[in-house]
């Protein structure tokens, strides 16, 4: 087959070029949002990856980011005593506003005080649990505050070494883990601790066991990591996923009217090329689908361009916007792809109509 | 033995407008061509050969009267049909030859043999032979925007001859020649239309047509005044 569409889109370069350029910024557009939601939403992660299964809070507490809790420390034993609980951590957390060689910074300290001789992975306790002195912080706020493993940090006037910067981050706050006799020190709790973290037993009812800590702790409320990475998940999703979803569907609908402008456009300048194809008996069919190549052609490449774009502009950006963490998925892009796919061939509709109107006899007409 | 004849157009009429509006564009067009045989409408402008020449091609609906087509009456069909009757029973050369730019002298062609289902190297051998044939072999790559105009008619009757239709309609396939290009042309559509043995009808104001025509048609006011063979008709002004 003669490939008129290509013919036809190619005889006008520079509309082509501004065409597949605008639909590859549209995809990119959505594809960056996309994953910056992603990204955003993995900041609840956290609570899964944690050592622990149950947060015992002050009642009231929906997550540790948003709420202060504050627990007394001595019902440790208590909780210890438990009928299927495996071992208790107190968890200090705190946001703090301190200022790192000129520059303010804020971030969330979390420390989990894990009693000596506790059992934890190798990769958790890497993470999770610095040495006395040290601390462990997110890519974000490395980057963000210019800093690498070995260099000090500085909160509030306590030098502390940076042990190790953890891969990614959020946008949401930047993360740092205290070793405990640090974070007893600095937050000065004195007798309280904000968290309990217990870990069950292989086996153990994880409702009895809540219910045993929410009663051997007064005022205070039991929930398990699942329940707090949903409440943090939430957290995103209500700030976050209305905005989301119209920003990709403005961006469907720029990507379309581009596409639907290009196709029109190219179809009504050679309106007589498609009067003479009916003219020498060309179906509806036959020039329909020469406008629907047309359209996919600038859609598909479009999309093509715009999703690998995507990848470079994600990396690109990240270098000078620390929080701009974003998780680029495959799903996800292939989800773009096909929704762009449907837009070109839904933005073929008002050329097709177009083409119905065509009488072949005006190709009579000199 | 009784020949049928391969057009026979009956009182063929087209009324455009009604009451104070009417045009009768064309009014009662008798006549008959066979195949091999070139018949040559004339007349003055707004006498409605172009009128007449669109609905013998299915390209305009007649208000009354009859195309037969190789027996087949086309203004019987169902519009839905007329496609399919125009690629398989007519081809068409145009006045502005309406070549598609966008595509190569061999691509213009071919794309005519697209529309009627031929694909693949059988289009693309098709559509070489007849190029070749008509002395375009070295501007089979060239495109339409390219060419002269007499190479750009050449390639236009190309095309209406790649389906081997019966029935070839010529509009003003000289007006934009000059006249040794617009000799040329008409020698290439009369040669190659009998060797394909279809009925040629061409509607022009060119007398220079009267060489290849075996029939003149004289058209004013919709009507035929005269009907005769190679010979301009007294008193007849060509507008």
């Amino acid at each position: 087959m003669v490939p008129v569409a290509r013919r036809n889109l190619l005889a006008e370069k520079g509309r082509l070029v501004m065409s597949v350029a605008g639909v590859a910024f549209a995809v990119l557009l959505i594809l960056i949002i996309v994953s910056l939601y992603r990204g955003w939403s993995g900041a609840s992660a956290l609570f899964n990856e944690l050592p622990g299964d149950l947060w015992v809070a002050q009642a009231g507490t929906t997550d540790p980011f948003r709420a202060a809790s504050s627990l007394p420390a001595d019902r440790l034993g208590e909780l210890e005593r438990i009928e299927g609980v495996q071992a208790v951590i107190p968890v200090y957390a705190r946001r703090i506003g301190f200022e790192n060689s000129g520059e303010d910074l804020d971030v969330f300290f979390m420390s989990l005080a894990a009693p000596a001789g506790l059992p934890l992975a190798g990769d958790v306790r890497e993470r999770f649990f610095p040495a006395p002195g040290h601390v462990i912080v997110d890519s974000v706020l490395a980057q963000e505050a210019g800093l690498e493993t070995g260099d000090t940090l500085a909160v509030l006037g306590r030098p502390l070494v940076i042990e190790r910067v953890s891969p990614g981050g959020n946008p949401i706050f930047e993360l740092g883990f205290l070793n405990g006799a640090d974070a007893e020190e600095l937050l000065r709790l004195d007798d309280y601790v904000n968290f309990f973290l217990l870990s069950a037993a292989p086996g153990a009812d994880l409702d009895r066991v809540a219910a045993a800590a929410t009663a051997a702790v007064p005022g205070s409320q039991t929930s398990t990591s699942d329940e707090f990475a949903q409440a943090m998940s939430e957290l995103v999703n209500q700030g976050f996923l209305p905005v989301v979803s119209v920003l990709v569907a403005l961006g469907l609908v720029i990507g379309g009217a581009v596409i639907a402008l290009t196709t029109y456009t190219a179809t009504i300048e050679k309106a007589r090329d498609f009067g003479v194809l009916k003219a020498v008996g060309a179906s509806n069919a036959f020039v329909y689908r020469i406008v629907l190549q047309q359209s996919l052609i600038v859609g598909v490449i479009g999309s093509a361009i715009g999703l690998v774009a995507s990848a470079f502009a994600a990396t690109l950006i990240k270098r000078g916007v620390p929080e701009f963490v974003t998780d680029l998925r495959f799903a996800d892009a292939a989800g773009i792809f096909a929704a762009a796919l449907v837009v070109s061939i839904l933005a073929a509709y008002v050329p097709v109509h177009r083409i119905n109107r065509i009488d072949p006899a005006m190709v009579f007409r000199a | 033995m009784n020949v049928r004849p391969l057009l026979e157009v009956r009182e063929l009429t087209k009324v455009f407008g009604s009451e104070r509006t009417e045009v009768r564009a064309v009014d009662g067009v008798s006549f008959t061509t066979d195949a091999g045989e070139v018949t040559l409408i004339m007349g003055p402008s707004g006498s409605g050969k172009t009128t007449l020449l669109t609905m013998i091609g299915a390209l305009l609906r007649p208000t009354s009267g009859r195309v037969l087509v190789d027996g087949l009456d086309v203004t019987a069909l169902p519009q839905r049909e007329l496609p399919r009757i125009r690629r398989q029973l007519v081809g068409f050369v145009f006045q502005t030859f309406n070549l598609l730019e966008a595509l190569t002298a061999q691509e213009n062609v071919e794309v005519a043999l697209n529309v009627a289902g031929v694909t693949g190297d059988e289009a693309h051998r098709r559509a070489r032979a007849l190029l070749v044939e008509a002395g375009l072999e070295e501007r089979l790559d060239f495109h339409a925007r390219d060419l002269s105009g007499g190479e750009k008619q050449r390639v236009s009757i190309a095309r209406a001859l790649a389906n081997h239709p019966p029935l070839l309609l010529a509009d003003e396939p000289t007006a934009n020649l000059d006249s040794y290009h617009g000799h040329e042309v008409m020698e290439l559509l009369r040669d190659l239309a009998r060797k394909e043995g279809c009925a040629v009808v061409v509607v022009s104001h060119d007398p220079r047509l009267y060489d290849i025509a075996d029939r003149v048609l004289w058209l004013e006011d919709g009507r035929i005044k005269d009907a005769g063979t190679a010979a301009v008709p007294a008193g007849r002004a060509l507008a």
